[in-house]
């Protein structure tokens, strides 16, 4: 579904994501990497929310290097950033209806399905974004992100500086979202082990090049703290 | 009924009052909504109130002509219509370049570039003599019609200019109730985050920069009519800062904002003040428009420390705070 072809990226002519090939189906594909290693520039490329420098991204088949942010969105491509990943002064509910503003499906009946894989969500409708704690707040963000019925999400980080009550609740509900709504997931990590339980195939970035990429099971602790340069 | 209590500086008055209310709507859409600092209201306001003066037929005070001399197939008042449309666009063309400079800018860049803006409208105001009669101005802009005295047709202007800033404010009100204003919002809080919904979401930005600065031009073209003359000491920064503090005043993220904030600045001191209260007429003229500025600048500060979000405020987020910790 989603292709990266000798990808190359980054900041202000430095280039962090350094000829970077991968594919990824549907299915949850986990991001490992220590801090630096180029998870959420990866994420940020594929959300086309930072210009290339090299190398091609293909979605679906159709080269998406060169459009908008907006258009890759448009054409099933749902972003969480790690942080501000919300519109603070909007109501979750508005955040949500935000969200939808593509999409053929009524927007309400997306609305009560994101209900529905965050309760919390509902008793907090017509509270201000900017109000919720840590943890709802990433469940508003992935909410959003989902209003849009995107075919690809990606989640940058979505655990990180959370309660390990939320990071189980967060995990759950990536499975849940993969498994019920056929959606393919890419998550950047640093949270290996609770992340490779969810994974199908996972990929340890390295220093902005691809280490290894493997299906989750066969990952071993060798090549992850090779990969995270431990 | 009579009216002699109408006396033409109180429409006049009425006529500044309701200009502000409509530019703080516009302002209000731009930096409540959108989040674009703008601090060339006056560029906008002055481009359309030239732009009206040159289109029309305006002459300089010696009564030669200026460069540009549009031969009208029409009289009044559909000169004066066409003329009003025309120089709206030019203000609105105004906007659309301004606005796809500053897109990519910072809120400080976006204020710099706006007030660029500005002294570039004075500058031209002041120094090209052939197309805007430079110091001496653009004069013979009289009202498009005749309907008795100067007072009556000064009022029937009010009445037009204050439909067009009903419709403004309804526009706004209708705005911030649509999934367009809504992305507006969205883009003003979050913008990196705005791109990836979906929705061109720049584009609609530059477009409401558009409007905005165009609807800045026509209320500036409405006042080209009523002041009959234009000369470069119209456009000083006194007017963008008189829509800021108002509009900061009363509640940048309110629609009613605008409204309460014109009325306790330019309300209070174009009408009250000016027109009701017992002091000497050279005080009028000499002390009042720095007392004025002095009090607008410490309103400022003052709404700035103890209530940020202006008198109305951010309801919604009143209504919250009293629901979490109760009256």
């Amino acid at each position: 579904m989603l292709e990266v072809r000798d990808l190359r990226s980054g900041y202000h002519g430095v280039t962090v994501i350094k000829g970077l090939s991968l594919e990824v189906g549907n299915e949850v594909f986990t991001i490992l990497g220590a801090n630096g290693a180029g998870k959420t520039t990866l994420l940020a490329t594929m959300a086309r929310l930072i210009p290339l420098m090299g190398g091609e991204l293909l979605f679906e088949g159709e080269d998406i290097s060169k459009v908008p942010p907006w258009e890759s969105a448009a054409r099933g491509i749902g972003y969480v950033p790690q942080e501000k990943g919300l519109f603070p002064e909007l109501t979750v509910g508005e955040n949500l209806n935000v969200g939808g503003m593509i999409g053929d499906r009524d927007r309400q009946e997306r609305v009560d399905e994101i209900y529905e894989l965050f309760p919390d969500l509902a008793v907090l409708e017509d509270q201000l974004a900017g109000t919720l704690s840590g943890g709802e707040g990433r469940m508003l963000a992935c909410g959003r992100a989902l209003m849009q019925d995107p075919k690809m999400l990606l989640l940058d980080e979505p655990t990180a500086g959370l309660s390990p009550l939320y990071v189980d609740m967060f995990f759950e509900s990536v499975t849940k979202i993969h498994e019920t709504r056929g959606v393919g997931i890419v998550l950047a990590e640093q949270n290996a082990t609770k992340a490779l339980e969810v994974a199908d195939r996972v990929m340890v970035l390295s220093l902005g090049e691809a280490f290894v990429i493997e299906e989750a099971g066969n990952l071993t602790t060798e090549q992850l703290k090779e990969g995270y340069r431990i | 009924m009579s009216t002699d209590w109408l006396s033409s500086a109180l429409v006049f008055g009425l006529f500044e009052v309701v200009m502000y209310i409509g530019m703080g709507f516009l302002l209000h859409m731009q930096l409540g909504l959108a989040g674009i600092g703008n601090f060339g209201v006056v560029g906008f306001w002055g481009l359309g109130m030239y732009a009206y003066g040159i289109i029309y037929g305006g002459h300089a005070p010696s009564g030669t002509d200026l460069i540009i001399d549009i031969p009208w197939p029409f009289g009044d008042p559909w000169q004066a219509i066409a003329s009003v449309i025309l120089a709206t666009l030019v203000a609105g063309l105004g906007g659309l370049l301004i606005g796809w400079i500053i897109s990519g800018m910072d809120l400080d860049g976006q204020l710099v570039g706006t007030f660029g803006f500005a002294a570039i409208v004075f500058l031209l105001a002041r120094s090209q003599k052939g197309l805007t009669g430079s110091e001496g101005g653009i004069g013979g802009l009289d009202f498009p019609y005749d309907i008795g005295s100067e007072k009556a047709n000064a009022m029937l202007w009010l009445l037009v200019a204050s439909a067009i800033v009903i419709a403004i404010g309804y526009y706004t009100w209708r705005v911030h109730r649509s999934p367009y204003g809504r992305l507006l919002i969205a883009t003003g809080q979050n913008e990196p985050l705005a791109r990836s919904l979906g929705k061109p979401s720049n584009l609609t930005k530059l477009w409401m920069f558009t409007v905005t600065s165009a609807g800045m031009g026509l209320l500036g073209a409405m006042f080209a009519v009523i002041v009959h003359f234009l000369t470069p000491l119209k456009l000083g920064v006194d007017v963008t800062l008189a829509v800021i503090v108002a509009l900061i005043l009363g509640g940048a993220a309110r629609v009613w904002g605008p409204v309460i904030g014109v009325l306790l600045t330019v309300g209070l001191f174009e009408i009250v003040v000016q027109l009701y209260a017992p002091f000497p007429d050279s005080w009028y003229r000499q002390a009042m428009p720095v007392v004025k500025q002095i009090i607008y600048g410490m309103s400022l500060i003052v709404v700035l420390m103890y209530r940020p979000l202006g008198i109305l405020g951010d309801m919604r987020r009143d209504k919250l705070m009293r629901s979490i910790h109760g009256d």
